[in-house]
């Protein structure tokens, strides 16, 4: 079981790696939602669905262990459409390193491959992709083959704010990066 | 009120069991009035989650309409569903409630643990199916048992409705509203009281800053409630649920029920374990007990002859405290019975995450609006524990300058 230490250490070295070094808490989430789902990371977290995404809160639980531990920081800082959350990583490499130990070892490819795969998306797209990927999830372990079309359906119900030929063209570009394993 | 489909759902068994789930598992050993159950907390779950849906009805409702596309049927047929959704909630419970969480199996092969919401889930699907898709109510509705067990487990098959998950497991749920207050009262300490009703007049649907989601939150005028909310975690948290002698007991309990387990776990979720599980409830355990079952831990739940904690880190630890707790440890050697962390403890406060929507500046985190929260830290606490036979000893061990030889 991975230490809540060592998990740290990946929670600052993802954060550390952002184009910005810094990230909201909800790429938090969904970054960390993608290093389980996608790479197969074993993070121990337990993900569910909300209108928002999938979502554990035992992420920001390790997200307020890591500030008291010295390692993340978390700011109030102005977005275009209100205040929001800034988390930066406070430590050095090599102090990361030994922070996140055997556990940021083994993740450290998988956070690469993270950030330049989703590292540039807005947190409104890394909402709608994760989800998309969660009841691509869904309809995997319920043994469904099925389309674009329909999993973009799915996730309309969900999320009815997106447009549908959006939410489509996401759909499309997760299954041409194989990220999506119920679509046919 | 109770509808008469609601009656009929709690009189069914899987419900009835839990009048013999108790909330606070084996916190009497510390306050001597935590004797409530999980019974009366999921009606009363119910009640507060209806509260807090009628009123972000009733101060959301344009949001509702044109955000997730909802019209007054949708709404009407909604609010039973959180109704039904947040009544059967808890009814995954294992014995002493939360106490037995650890033991439940690993989830998909992985390093998570299956939780008990996913039991409840799974719970509604099999032995809640006929009361709910064949009452006579449910002609209104027409909910099959998977729309409840989808709010429950948070599934994109709960389609819209997912909005109101919030309401049963969020940052500000009935759930938490309801065991903060109920607990306060039955142990007889004020720890846990907030404003309730000022919550549930401020309460709206908030569209956040960062990914433009919608949100459950509050206007401004309900930031102080709010805060107390917060508040309220905290003391209940570090007085109540992460006792020191309250925390002892639930090492006791799992390490009781891995002996009275098969194979040391619950059974899974999935339909053929269910009937199983559902078996497990306290008084099966304390019978257990009394026929001198359990092993080491059982006979210390009989006896009160709980393991001590001689050593704790403070409460919102560094990573110094963590070398500091590696070196105590390695003193106590074998001496060392547990070590329990505030970071895994289902109550565990984390980092709020409540939204407040003001005039002049838009949607806000409460942090920005409240320097309290803003300043409270996670509790990371770590507890050490040795038998009591060997308090003393150990104490000293902890001391600098008595380290182990080599």
């Amino acid at each position: 079981m991975s230490s809540l230490i060592e998990r740290v250490g990946v929670l600052g070295y993802l954060v550390t790696s952002a184009p910005q070094r810094w990230i909201g808490r909800t790429a938090l989430m969904k970054f960390c939602y993608f290093l389980q789902e996608l790479r197969g990371a074993q993070l121990g977290y337990n993900f569910s669905l909300y209108s928002y995404g999938p979502f554990d809160s035992a992420v920001l639980s390790d997200l307020g262990d890591g500030e008291a531990f010295g390692v993340l920081k978390e700011d109030i800082v102005p977005y275009p459409s209100g205040f929001g959350y800034k988390i930066s990583c406070v430590l050095e490499p090599e102090q990361l390193a030994e922070v996140g130990g055997d556990l940021l070892e083994r993740c450290r490819a998988d956070v690469d491959w993270i950030i330049e795969e989703f590292g540039s998306r807005s947190a409104a797209d890394l909402e709608l992709a994760s989800t998309l990927v969660y009841a691509d999830r869904e309809a995997l372990a319920a043994e469904e083959q099925i389309s674009a079309a329909e999993l973009a359906r799915r996730v309309q119900e969900v999320k009815p704010r997106f447009n549908n030929a959006y939410i489509l063209r996401q759909a499309e570009s997760l299954k041409r990066k194989d990220l999506l394993l119920a679509v046919a | 009120m109770l509808n008469d489909w609601e009656k009929a759902i709690i009189s069914e068994f899987p419900f009835q069991r839990l009048r013999r789930i108790r909330q606070l598992a084996w916190t009497d050993q510390v306050y001597p009035g935590a004797m409530h159950t999980r019974f009366e907390h999921s009606l009363g779950v119910m009640h507060t989650a209806t509260l807090m849906y009628d009123a972000i009805k009733e101060r959301s409702r344009q949001t509702l309409e044109t955000e997730l596309a909802y019209n007054s049927d949708g709404l009407g047929r909604d609010r039973q569903l959180v109704r039904l959704a947040a009544l059967l909630h808890d009814v995954g419970h294992g014995p002493f409630s939360h106490a037995a969480e650890e033991l439940l199996p690993n989830f998909n092969g992985g390093e998570g643990k299956y939780r008990h919401e996913q039991y409840s889930a799974a719970i509604v699907r099999s032995l809640f199916r006929d009361v709910i898709e064949n009452h006579p109510s449910n002609a209104n509705y027409g909910f099959k048992a998977d729309d409840v067990a989808s709010l429950l487990e948070g599934s994109s098959k709960a389609k819209q409705a997912l909005f109101w998950r919030d309401l049963i497991d969020g940052q500000m749920d009935a759930d938490r509203m309801d065991y903060l207050l109920r607990d306060s009262h039955h142990i007889g300490v004020q720890y846990g009281r907030f404003d309730l009703h000022r919550i549930i007049q401020t309460i709206e649907a908030i569209r956040i800053e960062d990914d433009g989601s919608l949100r459950i939150g509050i206007s401004e005028g309900g930031a102080h409630a709010a805060e107390a909310l917060v508040l309220a975690r905290y003391f209940m948290f570090t007085q109540v649920y992460f006792h020191k002698t309250r925390v002892a007991y639930d090492v006791h309990l799992r390490g009781a029920l891995k002996e009275l387990l098969p194979g040391g776990v619950f059974p899974k979720p999935v339909p053929l374990g269910l009937s199983d599980y559902l078996r497990w409830e306290d008084w099966r355990v304390l019978g257990l007990l009394t026929d001198g079952k359990g092993g080491e831990h059982g006979q210390r739940l009989a006896s009160r002859s709980h393991f001590r904690c001689i050593y704790h880190t403070p409460e919102t630890s560094t990573l110094a405290d963590m070398e500091e707790l590696k070196r105590v440890k390695n003193n106590l050697g074998s001496l060392l019975a547990a070590e329990e962390s505030a970071s895994k403890s289902w109550y565990k406060t984390g980092t709020p995450d409540i939204r407040v929507f003001t005039e002049s500046k838009g949607p806000l985190p409460l942090s920005k609006l409240s320097n309290v929260v803003a300043n409270l830290k996670a509790n990371n606490q770590v507890l050490v524990y040795v038998r009591p036979e060997y308090a003393d000893d150990a104490r000293k061990k902890t001391k600098r300058g008595n380290e182990k030889n080599e």
